[in-house]
């Protein structure tokens, strides 16, 4: 058995690889869908390799995450950065996963107008920088120096909401979730 | 693809295989500007050169100026903490002015930490108890000299041998050892030598803001002087109570900042009178802590809202797009449906015939 710490390097380098490829195809999803790049060739194959980068970096951050905290010193959540990680990792899954059920139930038609194409391709960014944030935080934890250190990100720093909102918070995700779910299966349906 | 399959595709495909290539190339020249972790690695128990990589990598490293040297009392007893003094001089480092020292017992890379010896490590020079250690140079600084308090289990020879990480002027990792081994010889302790007990292990760290209480307990010994210096070098006395049988309690004020306080005592009895070596004790902050069942629900509540904005406003988007669309299907199915009834067709042509 390999211990907790490599399995953590392992499974983040497999995160952050995936995200960082499927941050770049969706920056110039955005730019080709936008017009300023003239190659609407490339559109299908950024589209895919974006939407698979995504998938793949997302089926390995549980295993990131679970790792990442076992592998910590000490017991638990024992230290600010770690909090943040997990926010930001929780985040980021969350963009993720929103982008991905999107691009699934709606099909091409998150490329039909402008306003959803900016939508849909923030989210997917929004989700690799939320990762890759989360990693900058494990290089300042693990090294104590990160990449992002010339932005000096106050990790050191936790906002935590009271239980009541982060409560109220969840179920307004949930219904959201439902909700929106319901709605894009009867969209489908009907196409 | 489609790129290449362009008129005069062949130039633009070997166009594109070179600047692939020049790509790629840059990527893999890249790696040397980051070798190694100039941020350095943190204190913990290593083999030599972390066992490889980095700083062990021949095709990569380079070996470092520095001269190292080890030294220890002439006398040592087994079961009796000792002090393994490093010496590192000439020394030249990175921007981060950061060195990393090791104490080993051989060169192998592979068990060959004192622990592996039979040598247990009861404190270093950074308030901890490990055989590798960081160290920040202060600006022209060549010289610097760390300690480690080791206890043997065992009588006989021990070759002990120092080695050295650090970064340069270029981003090259520079590694270093000591020109041979320092051989130390564990001897039986004397009988009624005032000593601390066998199983005691000093501490190594302390919270800030709290007084730290010492509960010491020793063997043969009548008297005992507690001694203490903060980084300024001067040397306190605590006061000592007896709490029983060569069992001793010392305390010391509470440290206001992060910093470390080196102490020792002085142990009389019916033996020849008996100096420890100084103990290093490291001040941090109070662990941090957070109410872990909010944590982990604000978490999730992240999760679940991130997700749920990017659904909610992708369906109400797209979904506005897909009305137009259908409509606009909708008139062009209609429109073509008009066009093939049998009528409308001759109508149709019998306009285009007129």
């Amino acid at each position: 058995m390999i211990s907790s710490e490599t399995f953590h390097v392992v499974t983040t380098e497999l995160v952050v690889g995936a995200f960082s490829v499927a941050g770049l195809s969706f920056t110039l999803c955005l730019l080709l869908h936008l017009g300023v790049l003239k190659q609407p060739s490339w559109s299908p194959v950024v589209d895919h390799v974006a939407h698979f980068t995504l998938a793949f970096g997302l089926a390995a951050t549980p295993f990131a995450i679970l790792s990442g905290l076992s592998s910590a010193p000490g017991e638990g959540l024992n230290s600010p950065i770690l909090v943040n990680k997990m926010f930001l990792s929780m985040t980021g899954f969350g963009f993720a996963l929103g982008c991905l059920l999107a691009r699934w139930r709606l099909g091409n038609k998150v490329w039909s107008t402008t306003k959803s194409v900016v939508l849909h391709s923030a989210s997917g960014l929004a989700a690799v920088g939320s990762m890759l944030l989360t990693a900058s935080a494990g290089g300042t934890f693990a090294r104590g120096e990160s990449l992002l250190d010339m932005f000096h990100l106050p990790y050191e720093h936790v906002l935590l909401f009271p239980v009541m909102v982060s409560t109220i918070a969840l179920l307004l995700g949930l219904t959201m979730l439902v909700l929106s779910w319901k709605r894009m299966n009867a969209s489908s349906t009907v196409h | 693809m489609d790129l290449l399959l362009w008129d005069g595709g062949i130039e633009l495909k070997t166009n594109y295989r070179i600047l692939t290539v020049l790509v790629l190339s840059l990527l893999l020249l890249c790696s040397a500007f980051g070798a190694a972790e100039p941020g350095g690695n943190g204190d913990s128990i290593q083999n030599m050169q972390c066992g490889g990589a980095c700083h062990g990598d021949a095709s990569i490293n380079e070996t470092s100026g520095a001269l190292l040297s080890l030294s220890s009392p002439a006398a040592i007893y087994v079961g009796i903490p000792t002090t393994l003094t490093l010496t590192a001089t000439n020394l030249d480092t990175s921007a981060t002015r950061l060195v990393g020292l090791f104490l080993l017992t051989d060169m192998t890379g592979h068990s060959d930490t004192p622990q592996d010896a039979g040598w247990e490590i009861l404190s270093d020079a950074n308030g901890g108890a490990m055989n590798y250690n960081e160290q920040k140079l202060d600006p022209g600084q060549t010289e610097i000299s760390i300690s480690w308090v080791l206890r043997a289990s065992t009588l006989g020879p021990t070759t002990f041998y120092a080695a050295i990480h650090h970064g340069g002027g270029d981003s090259s990792p520079f590694f270093g050892t000591t020109a041979s081994g320092f051989e130390v010889t564990v001897q039986p302790v004397p009988e009624n030598l005032p000593r601390l007990s066998a199983d005691f292990t000093p501490p190594t760290l302390r919270t800030l803001d709290i007084p730290t209480e010492f509960n010491i307990e020793t063997q043969f010994t009548d008297s005992m002087q507690f001694e203490w210096k903060s980084e300024d070098g001067l040397i306190m006395n605590a006061i000592v109570n007896s709490t029983g049988n060569n069992s001793w309690t010392a305390t010391i004020p509470a440290a206001l900042q992060p910093t470390t306080v080196q102490w020792r005592v002085l142990l009389g009895g019916e033996g020849p009178e008996q100096t420890t070596p100084w103990f290093t004790l490291a001040a941090e902050e109070g662990s941090w802590e957070v109410t872990e069942s909010a944590a982990y629900l604000q978490a999730f509540a992240l999760l679940f809202m991130s997700a749920g904005i990017v659904i909610a406003l992708q369906t109400r988007f797209s979904s506005d797009a897909s009305t137009s669309k259908y409509d606009e299907e909708l008139a062009e199915i209609k429109t073509v449906a008009l066009d093939k009834t049998p009528g409308h067709f001759e109508e149709n042509d019998g306009g285009q015939q007129a």
